[in-house]
C-alpha cells in the first residue's frame, strides 16, 4: 500500500494532517471540534438570549426585586404566552420574565426590548423580544414561554389593555394562553408573581374578532386576579411566624 | 422525485458547487449531471460532465444549456462580495450568470424544476427588524449582497412563472468551511478582529457540507418556496473570538469606516453585509427546514467556527516529510 505524507506523520500529534486527496463527502467523518482551550465557551441561543448572561445578573436582579412567584403548576411544556399586568418604570416583564424563568428552569424571553444599543442588545442578553407579532409568532412555534405585557398604568392593581396584534400570535401557533398578575414596588425589594390557568375561549371566532376577544378576557381576568391578589408577598408558614405576628397584634 | 433526470449546476467550481454536484453523483434519482462556471471544480468528479464558460459568453451558455435539456437546474452562480471578486465584479458576474443560465434554462423544454442558491441577506437588518424571520418575512435588503440574491430570486420566479416550472430558494446563513471563500471567515481568522462593542449580535453561520445537503434535498424534493438553512445555534462576534484566542478589536459605530479599510490593507476586505452581520446580527427561523427538505443541519455554529479556527493557516511540511512521500503504482 502506498505511504502518503499523512499517514507517516499521524504519529506526531503536533503535526497537521493534509489529507492529499479530498474525502469523497458521504465518507466524511461527524463534526469532531474540540475547544481551543478545551472549555464550555459561552455562546447564546437562536434568539441571542445568553445564559451565562443571565446567570451574572440574576444576583443583582435579586438585589432589586425579592420576588415571589406561584402558579407555576399551571405552565405546562412547549409554547405559553404570558400575559402580565405592567406599571410604568416597574420592568415587571424583565423580572417576571428572569424569576419564572428560574422557578421553571427554563429560559423564559419578554416581549418589549427596543431595538437602540445599548439597550436592545442588552435586553436581547436576557431574552428580550421585539413588539412585533412576527418575533412573537416564531418563538411560540419554536416552543418558547414568552411573557407579554399589557399596557402600562400608573395604578399598581389596575390591568391596562392587552394588544390584540401582539396576542394574536398564540391563536395562530394555537399555544396556551396565561395571565399572571405582578405586584413590585419603587420603594422595596418585595415583588409577586402569580401565574394562573391557561385561558379557556369559549367563543370560535374565525376572524380578526379572535384575537380582539382573547385581548379583552385576558385583560378583565387579569384584573380579576389582580382584585383578589393579597399582600405584596404570598402567605409564609415559617414556625413562629404567626407567634410574633399575633404578639406584634396585642402589643 | 423520478429516476433518469437530467441536472444542470451553474457554478460547480465553486466549493459548494464541486460539493453539491458531488453529492448529486451519488444521487439514484439522477441520471446525467452537467455544470457550468468560470473556475474548474474544486473536487475529483467522477460522472459530471463541467464547462469551463465566462458569464458573459452568453451564446455559448445557451448552447451548452439547451443542448443538454436538463429536469433541473440548480442555480448556484452567486458571487459573495469580496469572497473571490470586489463586490463591483461580483454584482456583474452574479448578474450575467442569473440572465445567462436561467435565460437558457427557460428555453429548455424538459426544465421541471429550479432551485436557487440565496442567502439569510436578503431580509435585511434596518432597525426594527425581525430578529430571526422566517420565510414570510419581508425580503428588504440591506446591503449589497442581499440586493444581489433578491435579483437572483425574482429572476428565477420570473423565469419559472414564464415557463410555468417550480421554483425552490434555498436561504442559507453565511456559509463558512475551512476551504470556503468567505470574507466572514477570513476576516474571524484575523489575528486581530473588528466587533461591535455596543451591540456585539448573534448570528449564525452554516457548514458547507449542510448547505450542500439542503440544495440537493431541494432539488430531490422539487422545492417550490423559500426555505431558511442555518447552523443550530447562534454566537457573537467577541464569543467567536475568545473561542478563536484572537484579539478583539472594540468599535462603536463610525470608527467602522476605519476597520473596514484597515482590514482591507491586511487582506480582509469586510463587505457591507459582514459589518451588518458584525453591528446588528443575523439569525433566520429555520423551523421548517427539516419538515420540508427532510435534512437538518449537523453542525452547529459554535462547531462550524471552531472547524474555522482548527483550520490550520499555515502548513509545516520538513523536507524529511517531503522525502518520505511515496506514490503507489498499481
Amino acid at each position: 500500500m502506498a505511504r502518503t505524507a499523512g499517514v507517516r506523520r499521524t504519529g506526531s500529534a503536533s503535526a497537521h494532517l493534509v489529507p492529499l486527496a479530498p474525502p469523497d463527502p458521504a465518507d466524511l467523518p461527524p463534526h469532531q471540534v474540540v475547544h481551543s482551550d478545551g472549555g464550555d465557551a459561552s455562546t447564546v441561543d437562536e434568539w441571542g438570549r445568553d445564559a451565562r448572561f443571565v446567570r451574572a445578573v440574576s444576583p443583582l436582579a435579586a438585589m432589586r426585586w425579592d420576588v415571589s412567584v406561584g402558579g407555576t403548576a399551571n405552565i405546562r411544556r412547549g409554547g405559553g404566552l404570558i400575559v402580565i399586568n405592567t406599571r410604568r418604570f416597574a420592568l415587571a416583564p424583565v423580572f417576571t420574565a428572569l424569576f419564572v424563568g428560574e422557578a421553571l428552569d427554563r429560559p423564559v424571553r419578554f416581549v418589549g426590548r427596543p431595538d437602540v444599543v445599548p439597550f436592545g442588545p442588552a435586553l436581547r442578553r436576557i431574552g428580550g423580544l421585539l413588539a412585533e407579532p412576527a418575533e412573537i409568532a416564531g418563538a411560540l412555534r419554536a416552543g418558547e414561554l414568552v411573557v407579554l405585557g399589557a399596557a402600562g398604568t400608573s395604578n399598581t392593581r389596575q390591568a391596562g389593555p392587552v394588544d390584540p396584534a401582539l396576542i394574536a400570535p398564540a391563536i395562530h401557533e394555537r399555544v396556551a394562553v396565561h395571565i399572571a398578575a405582578t405586584l413590585s414596588s419603587m420603594l422595596n425589594r418585595q415583588a409577586r408573581v402569580e401565574i394562573g390557568p391557561a385561558l379557556r375561549i369559549t367563543s370560535a371566532r374565525r376572524g380578526p374578532l379572535a384575537e380582539v376577544e382573547l385581548a379583552e378576557l385576558a385583560q378583565h381576568r387579569l384584573q380579576t386576579a389582580l382584585d383578589e391578589l393579597g399582600p405584596m408577598r404570598r402567605a409564609v408558614s415559617l414556625p413562629g411566624w404567626g407567634l410574633l405576628g399575633a404578639s406584634r397584634d396585642h402589643s | 422525485m423520478m429516476r433518469g433526470q437530467r441536472v444542470l449546476v451553474s457554478g460547480m467550481g465553486s466549493e459548494l458547487g464541486s460539493l453539491v454536484a458531488s453529492l448529486l453523483e451519488a444521487e439514484p434519482w439522477v441520471d446525467a449531471l452537467e455544470g457550468i462556471d468560470v473556475d474548474p471544480p474544486r473536487r475529483r468528479l467522477r460522472r459530471a460532465v463541467f464547462h469551463r464558460i465566462e458569464p458573459r459568453d452568453r451564446a455559448r451558455v445557451v448552447d451548452v444549456v439547451t443542448a443538454f435539456d436538463p429536469h433541473v437546474v440548480i442555480h448556484l452562480a452567486v458571487w459573495e462580495p469580496d469572497a473571490r471578486v470586489n463586490t463591483a465584479t461580483a454584482k456583474r458576474l452574479t448578474d450575467e450568470a442569473a440572465t445567462a443560465v436561467l435565460g437558457a434554462a427557460a428555453e429548455c423544454r424538459s426544465l421541471e424544476h429550479i432551485v436557487v442558491r440565496s442567502g439569510a441577506e436578503i431580509y435585511g437588518r434596518a432597525r426594527g427588524a425581525l430578529t430571526r424571520p422566517d420565510e414570510t418575512a419581508v425580503v428588504a435588503p440591506t446591503s449589497d449582497f442581499g440586493r444581489m440574491l433578491a435579483r437572483i430570486e425574482a429572476a428565477a420566479a420570473d423565469a419559472g412563472a414564464r415557463v410555468g416550472v417550480s421554483v425552490g430558494a434555498v436561504r442559507v446563513a453565511a456559509i463558512l468551511g475551512p476551504h470556503v471563500p468567505s470574507p466572514l471567515g477570513r476576516l474571524l481568522r484575523m489575528p486581530v478582529v473588528p466587533f461591535s462593542v455596543l451591540a456585539d449580535p448573534p448570528f449564525s453561520v452554516v457548514r458547507d457540507l449542510d448547505a450542500a445537503t439542503a440544495l440537493v434535498a431541494a432539488a430531490r424534493i422539487g422545492l417550490s418556496e423559500p426555505i431558511n438553512i442555518a447552523a443550530p445555534g447562534a454566537i457573537t462576534a467577541w464569543q467567536a473570538i475568545r473561542r478563536g484566542r484572537r484579539i478583539p478589536l472594540a468599535n462603536v459605530g463610525p470608527d467602522w469606516a476605519i476597520t473596514r479599510r484597515l482590514s482591507h490593507l491586511f487582506g480582509a476586505p469586510v463587505p457591507d453585509h459582514v459589518v451588518e452581520t458584525l453591528h446588528r446580527g443575523r439569525l433566520i427561523d429555520c423551523g421548517r427546514a427539516h419538515a420540508v427538505l427532510g435534512v437538518n443541519p449537523t453542525a452547529t455554529t459554535p462547531e462550524v467556527i471552531d472547524s474555522l479556527y482548527a483550520w490550520p493557516s499555515v502548513v509545516h511540511v520538513s523536507h524529511a516529510d517531503l522525502s518520505s512521500v511515496e506514490v503507489g503504482v498499481a
